[in-house]
């Protein structure tokens, strides 16, 4: 009788507490994801141990980043810029928050001095004396 | 029939979960597989001072650190070297002072790697006063 019983109904097993670290899991990873990263992905940063750890702090979202490729492509969140509307945007964004907001330069490694030095020249140009450039402080990403 | 609702308030309602464990282990699975972990960003920072004008007032200076960046190495006080050497020779500049004035200067085909070595050593060693030119 009882061996009857244990063969034809389900073993009740608690899934509960399973469930709730399956659903944790799903909500980190959600939480975690990033579908589609708005950086040019064909630039490759150059090594800088020592510069100063890029975090959410020291990066307020007045920062403005400037990517030049190794072509010397300019460009912002992977948008093709001529010069001219390089400075446009910086100019607009002098009007809206001073002469404070961090600018970032991820410039190619391979790119060459002239070709970031044209970003530099637009920023000193727009009264931006203050320049960051981008490196990698620890390779996390998997090739 | 009283036996038959005492026995459906005592034990739980069954569900059938298997399907829902299948799909929230898809998700996780798919989760998993896309997760993609950034690399950690540094940011070194460097003033651009204005051009040509001063730069005739900043080379009598004799606390000047002269670094120049060319397309082949480096020139630390005109003396060419590789990267090792100018790490040790801003290691020794640094001992005097840390605030002294470092003036980058890069010539146009120099390979923009170059310039972030050279800020990256300068920060190692504490180098705060930093600018950079172009030849």
């Amino acid at each position: 009788m009882a061996r009857r019983s244990s063969s034809s109904e389900q073993c009740d097993i608690d899934m509960t507490p399973m469930i709730d670290v399956v659903f944790q899991l799903i909500i980190f990873f959600v939480v975690t994801l990033k579908l589609s990263s708005d950086v040019n992905p064909d630039i490759i940063l150059e090594d800088g141990k020592h510069g100063v750890t890029l975090t959410q702090d020291n990066m307020p979202p007045s920062t403005l980043e400037i990517e030049v490729d190794r072509r010397g492509r300019i460009s912002i969140h992977n948008a093709t810029l001529t010069p001219s509307m390089l400075r446009t945007i910086i100019n607009n964004r002098i009007g809206r928050h001073g002469y404070e907001f961090p600018v970032l330069i991820r410039a190619d490694r391979r790119a060459r001095h002239e070709e970031v030095r044209r970003v530099m020249d637009i920023c000193t140009g727009a009264g931006i004396w203050k320049l960051s450039f981008l490196a990698v402080q620890e390779h996390k990403a998997k090739e | 029939m009283a036996r038959k609702r005492e026995r459906n308030k005592g034990e739980t309602p069954k569900l059938d979960m298997t399907a829902m464990i299948d799909v929230v282990f898809q998700l996780l699975i798919f989760f998993v597989v896309t997760l993609k972990q950034e690399d950690i960003l540094s940011k070194l920072t460097a003033a651009r001072p204005a051009a040509s004008t001063d730069e005739e007032v900043k080379n009598k200076d004799p606390n000047l650190i002269n670094i120049v960046v060319a397309a082949e190495g480096f020139l630390l006080n005109g003396r060419p070297m590789r990267l090792p050497e100018l790490d040790r020779g801003i290691e020794r500049f640094s001992g005097y002072s840390k605030t002294a004035m470092v003036v980058i200067k890069c010539t146009k085909n120099s390979p923009h790697a170059f310039l972030v070595q050279a800020l990256d050593i300068c920060n190692k060693h504490g180098m705060t006063n930093l600018s950079i030119f172009t030849l």
